[in-house]
This record gives C-alpha cells, structure tokens and sequence, in this order.
C-alpha cells in the first residue's frame, strides 16, 4: 500500500474494524471501568509494573515526561473556582483504550503496530523501529517509548531484581515504543487452556493484572462477544456500542453513566467508563 | 517523490531483521541461536512443577500490618508476581500497590546479607556467640526488645526468650498506629478493634479516617467501599462524608469534603449531637446535658464549618441509618486526642450504630499467638528509660526507630547509652547503623512465620507465611530460626529436640490442630492443608461489645495560636509510603501520590490562598520549621488542605537504607514537637505547629499532572454525575 | 513543507540503521552439512540409540547390547511437550530410572559420567539447541495437542517437522531455520483440523499469536 493510497483510502482504512468487514467472530476483548468504585489507589498501575516488566526510570527521566507506567492514574480538580474541592477529586485509570479504528495503526511506518483477530491493538517490539508517529498520533497519550536502554545501562533492573522479570513478557530495550497488551499473556495461556478442551475463555477465566488486584473490582474486562461476560451486559445495559461514534442514548436524557472517552475522534475505544457519582444533597 | 515510489512492502523487508536487533540487542537473543544458553533442567522434578508453567503457593503479605493473604506465582524457581489469596476474609483474593511491591523488598539489592559486628562482617556462630556471652553476664532487666507489632508464632518466642533472660521490657513501637483510636474503643466498646460494617452502613461520616489508603485495612475496608456504594444493595448507594484538615485519598472519594479546624473534631461532633437532638433524635439526658453549649454557631465558629453544613450533616446522620462514625489519624493526634476519640464514639452511641455497624470482632482463641499492636508511646518510654542508662543490652525487630523519632526525643543519643545493640534488620537502615551486631533477616518469601491480624473482619484468622523460593543469599536468616537458636543457648531442654524453626512451627501448630478445625485430620494431611491454603481459619466464639461511650469528662481547651509559629504541621500518612520502611521499594517511589501526583521526592502542600499571602508558587523550596527541626522541600499547591496547615508526607528522606530511599526527600518525623495525648502519653502527631519560609530556590515539581493542573478543558474524560440524575438499580 | 523534509530525512536514517545491522543480525541459517552449527553438550547423548528405529537383530537377550534404537516415543522423555509451552529437558531423576537397571552400558564412559552428575546431585547443564528469540512464543502444548491428538499424525513426523530427523543424530542439531517466514509457510497452508471431520484450518496469523 503506497502512501498516496493510504491517503486517498484514508476514511476506508481508519474504519475497517467497526464497519464489520472484519467482524470479532470469537473474542473482542474489552474494559469497562466504574469511576464509582475507583479510589485511586495506584494498586493497578503497580501490579502493572509487576506482570509486565516495566522499567522505573527514577525521578530525573521521569521529569522529562519519559515514565512508561502503562496503567496510569489521572487525578482531575473540579474547574468552578471554589476555595475547597469539596466534592473531592476525580479519579480515572487510564491505559491504552484497543482503539478498533486505531490512529496509532495507521501511522506506523512499518506495520508494528496492528489490529488482532481478537480486537486487540499489539504492539510488534522486534518490528517496531521508534519513529514514535504511533505515540503522537495517540489521543489518549498512552504509548511509552524506551529513551534509553533500561535493561542494560539504566539499572532498572539490578542483577537481583532481574529474577522477578515476567518470562511471559518480553523486556523492551531502547528505541521501542510500548503499550498495555490487556496482559495479552494471560490471554494467550487461557486460550490455550480452552483450547485443550475444545472450548473458548469463560468469563471471568483470565483476568489482566490490574483488574485482578483492584480492591474495589472496579475494572471488569472479558470478552465482549461472549453474551455471558460481565463485561457484556454491563456495555449492554449502558447502551454503549462499541461501532458508533456517538451513542444514541446520548440523544435524549437517560439516567445511564457509561461513555468512552473523547468518543467523536471515531477511534472506537474499547473500554467503557461508568461515570463518577456524587449524592448531590450532602 | 516518496509518494510514488515508496513501497511499504520494501521498506519492511530491508527493517525486518535491522528492526529486531534494535529492539533486543542486550536484553536478550534476537535471533536463533544454538548452544549459547543453557536448559533449565532438575535433577529430581517436583511433581507439580513443569518448566514454563507457574505454580502458585500461598502465604501472606508483610509490606504492613493489616495481615493480607498472597498468592505467589513461581515460576523456574523464582517468585515473580504476587497475588490476593480469594480465600481470605480480610483481602478476598486482592491487593494493593504495596502488596504488590513485596518482591522488590524481596529482590531489593541493598539486602543485608551476612551478619556484622562493628561493622565487620561475622560469621552466625560468632554473633550467637557474641549475644551468649552478653546476656550472660547481665541481668533480665538491663535487656529491653523493642519490636514492631507482633503475632504468631514469632511472638511466642519472643516472648520466650525474654522469659529466658528474665526481661519484662518489651516495647511494641509503630510509628504509625491507631493507637489513641484503640485506647478509645476499648473504653467505649470494650474492645479495641472492633469490626467496622461500612458494608452495612448507609452513610459514613469519617473524621480523618483514610481507611482507603492507609488506615488499619485498606484492601479490606476498600471492597467494603466498593460494596457500599452500590447502588443496587439493599440499602441504596452509601453516602460518604469526610472530615479533616487535609484531604486523604479516601477524602478525595467522599461525597462532600469538609476542611475542619485542625483538631477540632471532638466539637465538630458534639455540635452534631446537638444539632441531631434539636432535630428531634431522642438522645439520653447525660448526653443533651453534655452537649447543651456546643450550638452550631459556637461549633461554627471553633471548627470551620458552616452552620448551613452542620445541619446538613445532622439531617444526612439522621435518615441514613445505620451509618457509622469513624475517627482516623487526623482526629487522634492532638493533646486532647482521646477525647475527639471519645466525642465521635459518643456520636455513634447516640446514632444507636453501636451492634449494627460496629461489631463484636472474633475472639482468639489462643491470647499467646493474638496480634499486639504497637503504639508510639513505647518509644516514649523506652527512650526514658535507655536516657536514664538502664538499658545495657537492646535487641531491635521490626522497626527503624532512629528513622522514625522525633529529634526532639534525642533517641540516638540515648540508644547509644546501651552498650549492647543487636539489630534484625533487612537492610543496613538508619538503627541497623547505630547497632553492635546485626543480623540479616529473611526476606517474607523466604521465610516462615505465622500471623493474627489485630484488625479481623471477620472470624479470627492464622495466617501462614511461607517461603515461596530458595533463599537468595545464603548469609541470611529467619527471625524465627534466630530466635530458636538464641532459646537453645539458655534452655537447650525445651528448645533441643527442634531441628530448626518450621520443625517448631509445624509442631507448634499441628499439637493444637483441633483447635483450628482439624481435629477430624492426621497431622500430615492438616500440616498440608494449612500450608495449601495459606491459612487456617480458627473455629470460635465472636466477641462481646458493649456500649458505653460516655459524655463525661469530655472537655475541648480553646485552641492557643502561636504567633511564632502560625501554622500547623499534618504528617500525612501515604499509602505508598507510610512510616518509611517501603521506601526503597522502587515501584512505591515511582507510582504517584495520588493526590500530588508528586514521585521520587517529598512535598509540602500549602493551600493557595496561603500560599499566596505568603508569596509562595508551586516549586519553591521552602523551609518548614518547628521548636524541634526543619525541613527543606519543595512546596505543592493544594486546595484540598485547610488553610491554617500545611502537611509533609512520612516516609521520606532516609539517610541510609540503600540506593532507592536514600537521599529522597526530608523527614518529616525528625521535626515533630514532643507533644503526648494527655490521656494515652501517645505521642500527638498533629500538635506541632510551624512556620514556613521561602528559601529562594525554585524548582520544576516532578509529578504526573500535567501543566493543566488537573483541568480537563472541556472534554468528558474522567466525568461525573450527580446521584439523583442517574439509576443504579438496573446496573450489572 | 519543513517537517516533510524532516520525516525523509529521518526515513533516510531509519534505513541506514537498520541496514547497519542487518548483516551481523542474521546468523547463518545452516552449516555446510544443511545443519544448524555443532553444539557441545556435557554429555553426548545419542538420540539415535533412544528413539532411533529397532534393529530386527536386537530381539531376544538384554543382556546383549542393542545395535538399533529403542524405539521411545520423544514425548517419554520431553514431557513438557504436551502439556507447557517448553518441551522440556528432562529431570536427571528420568535417565537414571531407567539407566539403573540397564547393566549393559553402565560402564561406558557417557553413563558413568551421568552418574557422576547424579551422586554429586547436579543438574547437567544441557545447552539449547533449539534456541528462539526471546521476543518469540513458540508453544510446544499447541502444536502436539493439535498435530498428534487431534489430527492423529505419528508423534516422529509432527517433532520432526521442527526438529528434523532425531532418529538419525545424536546431540540434536537444528535442521531447520526456524525463522518468522519458515514458520510462515505452515502457518498459511490449511491443515485437518482433526482425524475425522475432514474441516481444515490455517495457522494463527496475528503478530501477537507468536510474538511476545
């Protein structure tokens, strides 16, 4: 595909997945996020750490906006110019959303970044050569690109804490951009698993790190073809379709509280998030 | 040009291999390789342990107190990822980031790995030695132990060993406790750790508690939050409301915030009786006399809080029932913190939440092995009593007691007046670098133990800790194993016949296995159970509870502003770093405060509207100074703290303690004013009070947020609804 | 019009470095002998005496010496292969089971040193012969289970197709190249999904089916 195709095709291509001429025909792995229940607590983003071989890049290279903490937490102030946020902060965990018309996709020059069969948006290391055009073509700001060369040179990983390394995980070294997977290792072994006895992942079956260690069980993550998954119903009864760019029960008032962010950009994000809560006569 | 001739096709062909060697060179093969590496491979397999599959052990967490129970994924030998065990009751098979954070106190490079004297390293047999000879030559009440809060079986021997050298002084320390909350409740409810029901409670009014971060629990007190803001429970949707001067994480979930005066909880809850009785709630005349004079312009007036919001409160508490009262960190650390204790458990009497959502905890049933909680008096105490010189020999578990004392204790100088320091330490820390001897510990997962949490949700629980993996140095041991050895040198008649301490520990627990549940079983098959399932949860009675918080006595001093130093200091307590022994876990400096959003440094946060009347921006290193000490950090611009304080998280600035902690921050533990609860001598962690001043550098504050400050301009990111415009009884 | 000049300036570049590489990255595929290169193992262990085809004079005594192979099916002694992503070497524990009793060889020079390894309690650090890339993930568990279970085809021809003729060598050496577009080619033909139903499916096709 030349570029001038790419661009002339451009609105084809950014909606191929959504449009159905490729339809999640077993999995379609997807989030749903209750803002009600975080706390903020930073457990995911660490278990993060954990399962996947994150580097810590110490405070200095973290001042220069080069942290790699796949699952962050964003905190956000009420705006209306109180003396006292009151109504306390808000909190919202924010990782790669498995764009199904993903931007960073259709930048890459050499194809590292693409869409699985099962609704995934991987991320190629060995392909992936560092031009970063997935990073600033990202909406949501989550892909993390190795500045420098954290196994070897930086000491993220002293000989001692090289033993805790995720086998499962690859350890990314300079010059590659990285992403959450959806802990697509754990996906893979459960797969597998299913596959040995000629079936597909139950619910609940696989969680990703951090859903597995949210002490609220605020983040449900499973497959959204599945009818029976948790993460199906709570998608179905929010009304929030994953192929439209704007939800319907948008239109008229409803008393629902699930949106995706920055929705209007068409990337069709694969999590859901559930609006905060606040009781309004305390 | 390009636009013509440009291939992709090419262009992947010519990078596929350039592309591979980039992204791995140095971490790893990036391309097949034969006979380089070698096949992982056992000269006698396991049965359950197959290259390239994780097994899973259970054991429990020891990155706090709050006793979680984990599930190690093992994988070739090595311990990789920690999960919660689901078959526990305090943490159902969650965690939390410092949880989680236990393989790098277990991986950490600056572990101590073979015993030192002076300095010098030492074989084990010398350092037993060393002790033998020592405490032979003293008597049992020139030896003192000054330890962390303590269970199981560890404190069993313990206990035994200063038995065996006639000792009574042992001094439970932790820097961080509720340990006026727990004086309190035991008066109140006759326990001190009653099981608290925010499941149940159709609202919660908390007064500093931050039990989503830090306090007491907070992986079990957070899926109890999760529960209790469920909207389709039977109760409805909870209704959380927090108290305090400086906004905790669990402040930043409340329904409504309220900045209270420091220190004026006890009013804050007397004007709600107040406010209650007038609203017409039938409250017993003890209690409307005790209350008569706190109306809510006076209470308005002490504590800072609106009239109009004293009423809202009143009538929130008095249709939302059950709800529950709690009094956290912010409300006990002042002189008079006992009675703001005792005010918010008078509220709850008055609530009638007292058997409805605070509970009779379990009983355990062995008194010997049940959690001792530590307090911050003991090192009041200790510290008397090492100054007055009659302390020759101190042995030091679990605590950095040279980190954590306030300068104005002079606790290092007084240490040093023992002539005998031994110290079981993890890491060469600020008290292991003031000891004679020190004895390399265990890690967690490489050590056996057994726990009872002091704060027990549910039934009483005996949590095993057990090695997940070999040893990684071979110079260090378990507390457990140091103590048998140490019980062997004085009574060789009882301790002999145990090889080492899990021969004692299986003993210990399978000779009293009908107790725990496993009367039906033989001893193998209960021994292997317990270590399968991580824990044993022990058969028995619940506990009683009486209520009989009381309103006499209670008395609030007017609050005497010090012109010299005009504001007041808030330690906070974070959940990453809490009283410091984490800090040189890396993934706990990386991971944002959540409220700052500030890493790898400490952080004084000043509200703006002081902030600018003394001229100060976000990034101006400023000094904050006590009676005590100062402190230099950087100053963060905060909304969510009273504008009479100003708050320093604990926790920071190590001076030794290896390459992650040290250096990082100022401790804010070092300038608290030696002032006590006059009821409980504990020492009040909110009465230092101090000014604050520019030192003219600035610097750019390393943290999260971005330049917007949390602003989201416009868009829906993270959005929020007001609860009667939205229907949660439909939700999945 | 700037940052167009730029990006051809950095493609210019990204192509210069990865050319730079692209000569030293790429091992040589095979040896003279169509092989991977020798590999030097601890003990030279004869996969031809132990799954080697019988030799029809060997029927009878046990006392006698073997001339041909036994026989052993490879998943005897790889016992990961149906069950882990690894194959797995297996335990010292599993040679000697068999070894103990076998009187004929036990004081050859190959098995008195594996018995010197097994009183001294060590593992014989065997050296990987079929070592892919770290960024790759390669299931055994998935191919036997399909190849061998399902499909039912003999266990030699399914192990061999990767691994060559094991039979024949003794210190396994590769014989294929084990490269991303070897495996492609398999991966694109349709195989029988089972022994029966005659349905047919291709390999998984998505990056991150193989790359970790």
């Amino acid at each position: 595909m030349s570029v001038s195709n790419l661009l002339e095709n451009w609105s084809k291509v950014r909606h191929t997945h959504p449009v159905g001429d490729v339809p999640h025909e077993e999995y379609k792995w997807a989030m749903a996020i209750d803002l009600d229940a975080c706390t903020g607590c930073n457990a995911c983003s660490v278990a993060c750490y954990a399962e996947n071989n994150i580097a810590v890049v110490g405070k200095e290279k973290y001042a220069h906006g080069q942290a790699m903490h796949w699952m962050r937490i964003e905190r956000y102030w009420d705006e209306d110019e109180r003396e006292f946020p009151d109504q306390g902060a808000q909190f919202l965990p924010m990782m790669c959303q498995q764009c199904e018309a993903a931007p960073c996709e259709t930048v890459c020059p050499v194809g590292a970044t693409n869409h699985t069969a099962d609704g995934l948006n991987s991320q190629v290391y060995n392909r992936c050569v560092g031009s970063r055009y997935c990073s600033a073509n990202c909406p949501f700001k989550v892909r993390y690109f190795n500045w420098w060369d954290y196994p070897d040179q930086e000491n993220a990983w002293p000989d001692e804490m090289k033993q805790q390394l995720n086998p499962d995980v690859t350890v990314r070294t300079k010059g590659v951009m990285e992403k959450c997977t959806f802990c697509v290792q754990r996906l893979t072994a459960a797969k597998n698993m299913a596959r040995n006895e000629g079936r597909l992942v139950k619910d609940g079956e696989v969680q990703t790190a951090c859903q597995q260690a949210c002490p609220t069980n605020a983040i449900s993550f499973g497959n959204l073809v599945d009818a029976e998954s948790r993460v199906h119903k709570q998608w179905k009864q929010q009304q929030v379709e994953l192929a439209e760019d704007a939800q319907a029960k948008d239109e008229y008032f409803t008393d629902l509280r699930g949106y995706r962010i920055l929705e209007d950009l068409r990337a069709y994000p694969s999590v859901m998030y559930l609006e905060r809560v606040r009781e309004s006569a305390i | 040009m390009i636009e013509n001739n440009f291939n992709r096709r090419d262009f992947l062909k010519v990078l596929g291999w350039g592309g591979a060697a980039v992204t791995l060179s140095g971490c790893g093969f990036t391309s097949v390789q034969d006979g380089t590496e070698t096949v992982v491979s056992y000269v006698e397999p396991t049965e359950y342990a197959l290259p390239g599959i994780g097994v899973y052990f259970n054991s429990t967490c020891a990155q706090c107190d709050a006793g979680c129970s984990i599930t190690g994924r093992v994988r070739e030998g090595r311990a990789l990822k920690l999960e919660g065990n689901a078959a526990s009751s305090i943490n159902r098979g969650k965690m939390c980031g410092l949880g989680q954070a236990g393989v790098q106190a277990h991986y950490n490079p600056d572990r101590l790995r073979e015993p030192m004297f002076k300095g010098q390293p030492v074989a084990w047999d010398k350092a037993l030695g060393l002790i033998d000879e020592k405490v032979k030559t003293l008597k049992g009440d020139d030896v003192a132990f000054l330890t962390g809060g303590m269970s199981g079986h560890v404190k069993v021997l313990f206990k035994n060993y200063m038995d065996a050298l006639g000792s009574k002084n042992h001094y439970v320390y932790e820097a961080v406790s509720p340990s006026v909350v727990r004086a309190a409740n035991k008066k109140a409810y006759g326990v001190e750790a009653p099981r608290l029901r925010l499941d149940k409670a159709k609202a919660v009014v908390s007064f500093g508690a931050d039990f989503l971060g830090a306090w007491v629990s907070p992986v079990h007190f957070s899926q109890q939050y999760a529960q209790f803001r469920k909207g389709n429970r039977p109760e409805g949707r909870g209704v959380l409301v927090q108290i305090e001067p400086k906004m905790t994480l669990t402040g930043a979930n409340a329904d409504r915030w309220i900045p209270l005066r420091p220190g004026t909880d006890g009013v804050l809850a007397l004007g709600i009786i107040h406010a209650l009785a007038k609203n017409g709630l039938s409250v017993p005349a003890d209690v409307a006399a005790a209350v008569k004079d706190y109306a809510p312009e006076r209470v308005s007036q002490e504590t800072g809080v609106s009239v109009e919001q004293i009423g809202k409160l009143a009538a929130l508490l008095k249709t939302h029932t059950p709800s529950l009262v709690l009094a956290g960190d912010a409300a006990e650390g002042y002189q008079h913190g006992s009675q703001n204790a005792a005010a918010i458990a008078l509220l709850n009497r008055v609530l009638g939440n007292v058997g409805k959502t605070i509970e009779a905890p379990a009983n355990v049933p062995f008194p010997q092995i049940a959690a001792q909680g530590g307090n911050r008096a003991a090192l009041q105490a200790l510290n008397g009593k090492l100054a007055s010189g009659k302390v020759q020999m101190l042995f030091v578990h679990g605590a950095n007691p040279v980190y954590t004392a306030p300068l104005s204790l002079k606790f290092k100088e007084n240490l040093n007046k023992a002539t005998f320091k031994v110290v079981f330490a993890h890491y060469m820390d600020e008290t292991a670098l003031q000891a004679d001897l020190v004895l390399p510990l265990d890690s967690a997962l490489e050590d056996w133990a057994t726990a009872v949490p002091e704060y027990l949700p549910e039934g009483a629980q005996l949590n095993v800790q057990q090695p997940l993996m070999e040893k990684l140095h071979a110079g260090t041991r378990g507390t457990g194993d140091i103590l048998l050895a140490l019980l062997k040198q004085r009574r060789a008649n009882e301790y002999g016949k145990f090889d080492d301490f899990y021969a004692y520990l299986r003993n210990a627990v399978v000779s009293i296995k009908g107790a725990l549940g496993g009367g039906g079983k033989d001893e193998d098959t209960f021994w292997a159970e317990t270590l399968s399932e991580g824990l044993v949860k022990l058969p028995g009675s619940g506990g009683n509870l009486s209520s009989k918080a009381s309103a006499a006595g209670l008395h609030f001093p007017a609050v005497v502003e010090d012109a010299a130093y005009p504001l007041r200091l808030i330690p906070s307590v974070t959940a990453n770093m809490r009283d410091g022994r984490n800090a040189n876990q890396p993934w706990l400096q990386e991971s944002p405060d959540p409220l700052t959003t500030i890493v790898w440094d400490s952080w004084v946060e000043i509200h703006p509207k002081t902030a600018a009347k003394l001229g100060i921006v976000e990034g101006d290193i400023v000094e904050v100074a006590s009676k005590s000490g100062s402190i230099k950090a950087q100053a963060y611009l905060f909304p969510g703290i009273h504008p009479d304080a100003v708050s320093v998280p604990l926790g920071y600035g190590h001076e030794a303690m290896g390459r992650y902690a040290k250096g990082v921050g100022a401790n804010a533990f070092a300038m608290l004013d030696a002032v006590s609860d006059q009821e409980t001598g504990e020492l009040a962690m909110n009465e230092t009070r101090v000014k604050i001043g520019k030192t003219g550098q600035r610097i750019i504050v390393i943290k999260e947020e971005g330049v917007a400050g949390g602003k989201q301009a416009g868009k829906k990111i993270a959005a929020r609804l007001a609860s009667d415009k939205v229907d949660l009884s439909k939700e999945v | 019009m700037q940052s167009f000049f730029r990006s051809i300036i950095l493609l210019a570049g990204l192509f210069f470095y990865a050319s730079s590489h692209a000569a030293d990255a790429l091992p040589p595929l095979t040896t003279a002998d169509n092989l991977g290169p020798k590999v030097e193992q601890p003990i030279e262990f004869p996969h031809n005496r132990h799954a080697g085809l019988r030799d029809p004079a060997d029927a009878g005594d046990p006392s006698v010496p073997a001339k041909g192979g036994m026989e052993i099916n490879c998943m005897y002694c790889h016992t990961g292969a149906r069950r882990s992503a690894v194959a797995a070497i297996p335990p010292l524990q599993k040679c000697i089971g068999c070894h103990q009793t076998i009187n004929s060889v036990r004081e050859t020079p190959r098995i008195q040193k594996l018995f010197e390894y097994w009183e001294a309690k060590k593992a014989i650090p065997w050296k990987k012969v079929h070592d892919l890339p770290d960024f790759v993930r390669f299931n055994h568990e998935r191919h036997i289970q399909r190849f061998i279970f399902a499909q039912g085809k003999p266990v030699q021809e399914a192990c061999g197709y990767c691994h060559g003729d094991v039979r024949a060598m003794t210190v396994a050496r590769r014989s294929k190249p084990l490269s991303m577009g070897w495996c492609a080619t398999c991966h694109q033909k349709d195989h029988p999904v089972d022994a029966v139903s005659g349905k047919t499916s291709h390999g998984p096709n998505d990056c991150w089916q193989c790359h970790k």
